[in-house]
């Protein structure tokens, strides 16, 4: 049921998770509406707003140096193709040589750092302090994502993710071992934290005293605030896709269309139950205040390292 | 009949606060509270006798054996001194307001269940049943040690049920490891139980008894006031109404050494005698190092007995880390020495307390000259508490020290000399203080009360008596028990 | 159920009840405490409920249901009841930061890992994983009690420290007897209600909370 995929398989799946980022965005932004007893905008708005911003002209900031007009074009292009390492359709190790999770992880990181960069570059207030926020947080949330990994890679052997999704095969709850539990309670608490999201970052507002990620786009316009709205998206349903890789089964994928079809249902299966859990967490939480932030961050990094310590031990 | 009286023991005490619940008068508690005492006595020596010549009795979860007999025997014999001193002593407390009236009947009725708790610890041979009881103990002596209801006093409440929670926990968890360890290997009937597990003994997992152990000693070691878990101790004896911190030093301490010495003698049966007694070792150590400073610096007169205790347990422990037969025997029988010597001190600081409406050690001067007899009392307390011949803590001190030569514990020897020598120093001079000078001028000077003095003498008779010889019968208790611990 | 599926269950089991560890470590909140430990408790149910059908010891169930009922919703009501009737602080106040209980904490379940890991026959005696976790369960509270300042928090890293003394007993392949089993958690309601006594004489007679308490030294 598993096997090697192939470049086109590969291709299209990255094609499948750009494409479906926005969704993904709109259809929590919905849930949290109906949440709320708000009608809310469809689910499709994203993609609205996006086609509107790439219609639209340019406008830079005078201190704003040349590299900051290549910032929305290179953090889309390391997102996307952070994409590319995720399986979506099929588990099992691409049929090519291609990086593992580390590499995913180190162009999101990429991505993120050049975000910061161009926030800073632009120099508007907002956008030094969104890039020294962001800063602070990242570098608590990389590592536990890296130890989540690890402690799962651990027991398939490899950092690959599409190898790790194969390992875990059709097991569901039952065959979880105990370090599975600890993983994906450090997964869940981390979800927010990187898909920018209540509690630890606020998606809604512009006011300037709480916002993180939105901060730093403050000085972006026209299709250069497109390009880092998708990144944004895409790189949510990236995260959300590594999470059902490590700790979901992949639908049974057979050989041909059908089987394709049947595992992008089952993805997209996974994908809404998490998008659900996003969308609860955020309607039920309020934000927390920056500096509760590392003790919240906190608890995923124990819940990892134990989970990394029982795989070990 | 003495199968009988394993179960009648715990009962008395219990009946006893039952009855208490049903009066208000001061005299009819009174007596309940000497009579309920008498009989306990009474039918303890009954029992004794029988166990002496018998052999040790069982009745389900019950067993009285010779070890259990020594520390049954100083549970009494101190639960009646309390209750006659109480009587005197309530007379005063009441006067000055100490005590009020209408909570007399929950004290009498609480000190009761205290014993009753204790009672079924020294008597448990069901390894859960002693933990249970042990907690009984926390809880009931929690409410009495915040009896007087002050700031002080239920902050010493607090962090006794906080701190001795928190150690019988861990003693929680090492019975369950050795019930698993036991369990394994003959499955769960009576695999609590301490008699059938020593039959197995030698063939449990060494692994999982050391873990047991560890846990067990860390537990009851904290009930008894071992450093470094004593924490709660000075605070709690010094707090706690006078007779009450007596039971505490005098008997609670000792019936979680028992507890010490039933896993003690499980696990040198499991992982060879050498393990447990290395832990006592270090634990009894730490007491003796830890205590000193505190002994010297202090100016609570409650509170030095407090720490004293804590030295006396590390003794103890030493005693029976050094082990041996000398080891053993010198460490029951300095349970029994510092229990009624321990208790005695208690009286007399509480009456001189009382006195002078005052714990502070410099307020309290020229005892000799108002209260001759409770000041000659004190001295003579000190002077034994402190390990002077003729009186019994020397002759057991030295039996543990000789336990400590014999085995060649040279460091740890230096180290339980030179602290005693300094604690010597150190009491002789607080006591010294007290005795003689001027006295104060807060002393009252009304002749000294009657009951009060007769609980005192009961006990320094018994005191003397031990320091001079030792009852054979005593004596072949004291061997039998040694025998049980040792092989 | 086959001895691996149980072993696999009790993990799991082991599993969660240490993340509800770690959230009453995290906790910054009273009632986030008391809410953990409550699903704690429920989780030491589960796990009685679980061994009970594996095992056939019905005693098993008993405890399950006093557990639930007792551990689970009594309690943790209680203390519940006197956070609002004394509207006493919520915020949870540490005697050392919060992270450095966490990291503590996980120097504890790794300790207690490796410990457990040199005693091959135990793994018979013992169900799985529940002698690590009953461990690190056990100090964990004990850290907690020891490293916070409210009363309340002490007694729920009481509650927590028994919940792992519970683990490991009734994962022992004999199960433990049912008397003892009873007798010890009625010693944990005495123990519970003396406490909530002395917070509430506490508040009444010097009108000060259990952690402002330290006028006692040397």
């Amino acid at each position: 049921m598993t096997g090697e995929r192939p470049l086109a398989l590969v291709l299209l799946e990255m094609t499948l998770l750009v494409l479906a980022g926005p969704l993904v965005t709109g259809a929590i932004q919905k849930m949290k509406a109906r949440l709320q007893c708000r009608q809310g905008a469809g689910v499709l708005q994203p993609y609205r707003d996006l086609t509107k911003l790439f219609r639209k002209g340019t406008v830079q900031a005078d201190t704003a140096s040349g590299l900051f007009r290549s910032i929305p074009v290179l953090v889309v292009a390391a997102t996307v193709a952070a994409g590319a390492f995720v399986p979506v359709v099929r588990a099992g190790p691409p049929a090519f040589p291609l990086g593992d999770a580390l590499m995913l992880l180190g162009l999101l990181a990429l991505a993120r750092f050049l975000t910061a960069v161009g926030a800073l570059d632009a120099g508007g207030a907002f956008g030094g302090m969104g890039a020294s926020r962001e800063m602070t947080i990242a570098p608590l949330v990389e590592p536990v994502l890296m130890m989540v990994v690890f402690s799962t890679a651990i027991a398939a052997g490899t950092t690959e993710l599409g190898a790790l999704a194969a390992h875990r095969g059709t097991s569901w709850l039952l065959a979880w071992s105990a370090a599975d539990f600890l993983g994906f309670a450090a997964m869940l608490l981390l979800l927010p934290a990187e898909t920018g999201r209540i509690p630890v970052d606020n998606p809604d507002t512009h006011l300037e005293l709480t916002m993180l990620h939105e901060g730093m786009l403050l000085e972006h316009s026209g299709p250069g605030l497109g390009c880092m709205v998708l990144a944004s998206h895409t790189r949510q349903i990236v995260i959300v896709a590594v999470a059902s890789a490590l700790f979901f089964p992949v639908g049974p994928a057979g050989a041909g269309v059908v089987g394709v079809l049947v595992g992008a249902g089952a993805f997209a299966g996974k994908i809404l139950a998490l998008a659900i859990y996003l969308a609860l967490v955020e309607s039920s939480y309020a934000k927390l205040r920056l500096f509760r932030v590392p003790q919240y961050l906190g608890v995923g990094f124990v819940c990892a390292l134990t989970a990394l310590a029982l795989r070990i031990l | 009949m003495a199968e009988t009286l394993l179960w009648v023991l715990p009962l008395i005490p219990t009946v006893t606060a039952l009855l208490m619940l049903t009066t208000r008068d001061r005299r009819v508690l009174s007596a309940l509270d000497v009579s309920g005492s008498a009989i306990l006595f009474a039918l303890a020596l009954v029992l004794a006798r029988e166990v002496a010549v018998g052999g040790p009795r069982t009745l389900g979860v019950f067993r009285l054996d010779d070890v259990g007999l020594v520390f049954l025997l100083l549970l009494v014999v101190l639960t009646l001194a309390v209750s006659i001193y109480t009587v005197g002593w309530l007379e005063q407390a009441l006067e000055v307001g100490n005590m009020k009236a209408e909570f007399l009947r929950s004290y009498f009725a609480l000190v009761h269940a205290f014993v009753a708790t204790m009672v079924v610890t020294v008597l448990a041979d069901n390894l859960g049943i002693l933990w249970i009881a042990m907690e009984g103990t926390t809880i009931t002596s929690a409410v009495l040690i915040g009896y007087h209801g002050h700031h002080h006093g239920l902050e010493a409440a607090w962090k006794y049920i906080i701190v001795t929670t928190i150690g019988i926990s861990f003693g929680l968890f090492g019975t369950v490891l050795i019930y698993a360890a036991a369990a394994d290997v003959q499955g769960g009937a009576g695999a609590m139980s301490w008699s059938a597990i020593m039959k197995i003994a030698p063939t449990l997992h060494p692994g999982i008894v050391r873990i047991g152990f560890i846990f067990a000693m860390v537990g009851y070691g904290t009930k008894a006031g071992l450093a470094p878990m004593h924490l709660w101790l000075p605070d709690a004896h010094s707090q706690a109404p006078t007779p009450v911190s007596a039971l505490l030093s005098g008997v609670l301490i000792k019936c979680a050494l028992l507890g010490i010495i039933r896993f003690q003698t499980i696990a040198a049966a499991a992982c060879g005698p050498a393990f447990p007694a290395q832990v006592l070792l270090i634990f009894g150590l730490i007491s003796v190092v830890v205590a000193t400073p505190f002994i010297l610096a202090q100016r609570d007169i409650k509170r030095l007995l407090g720490y004293h205790s804590v030295e006396h347990v590390g003794i103890v422990a030493l005693g029976l880390g050094f082990g041996g037969r000398v080891g053993t025997y010198g460490a029951l029988l300095h349970v029994v020495n510092h229990g009624i010597t321990k208790a005695l001190a208690f009286f007399a600081a509480g009456t001189a307390i009382a006195r002078y409406g005052s714990r502070d050690m410099r307020a309290i001067g020229g005892l000799l000259a108002v209260a001759p007899i409770g000041a000659t009392l004190l001295m003579l307390a000190a002077l034994s508490l402190a390990g002077v011949p003729p009186f019994s803590i020397f002759v057991s001190e030295l039996m543990v020290l000789r336990a400590g030569i014999g085995q060649g514990h040279w460091i740890a020897i230096a180290i339980f000399l030179s602290m005693v020598v300094v604690i010597f120093a150190g009491l002789l001079h607080h006591v010294g203080v007290m005795a003689f000078g001027e006295p104060t001028a807060t002393a009252s000077r009304e002749p000294e009360a009657w009951f009060p003095l007769a609980g005192m003498l009961l006990l320094a008779a018994i005191m003397i008596l031990l320091g001079i010889t030792l009852p054979g019968s005593f004596d072949g208790i004291l061997q039998r028990a040694t025998e049980v611990i040792v092989d | 159920m086959s001895e691996e599926a149980l072993h696999a269950v009790i993990d799991d089991l082991g599993a969660l009840l240490l993340f509800t560890m770690i959230l009453i470590v995290a906790a910054g909140q009273i009632y986030r405490a008391i809410y953990a430990v409550s699903a704690q408790s429920l989780l030491i149910a589960l796990a009685a409920a679980v061994l009970a059908t594996a095992t056939g010891n019905t005693d098993l169930w008993v405890i399950a249901g006093v557990t639930l009922a007792v551990k689970a919703v009594a309690l943790p009501w209680v203390l519940h009841w006197i956070v609002q009737r004394m509207d006493i602080r919520r915020e949870i106040e540490p005697v050392i930061p919060i992270a450095a209980t966490l990291a503590l904490s996980v120097v504890i379940v790794v300790a207690s890992f490796q410990l457990t890991t040199s005693l091959g026959p135990v793994r018979q005696a013992i169900a799985g994983n529940a002698l690590p976790v009953g461990i690190s369960l056990t100090l964990t509270g004990v850290l907690v009690m020891a490293t916070r300042k409210t009363a309340l928090t002490q007694m729920v890293g009481l509650f927590a420290s028994e919940n792992g003394i519970f683990f490991t007993a009734m994962a022992v392949t004999q199960g433990m007897p049912l008397i003892i089993e009873i007798g010890v958690i009625l010693d944990v309601i005495l123990a519970a209600l003396v406490m909530t006594i002395l917070v509430l004489r506490v508040r009444s007679t010097v009108d000060a909370d259990v952690a402002d308490l330290d006028r006692l030294r040397g």
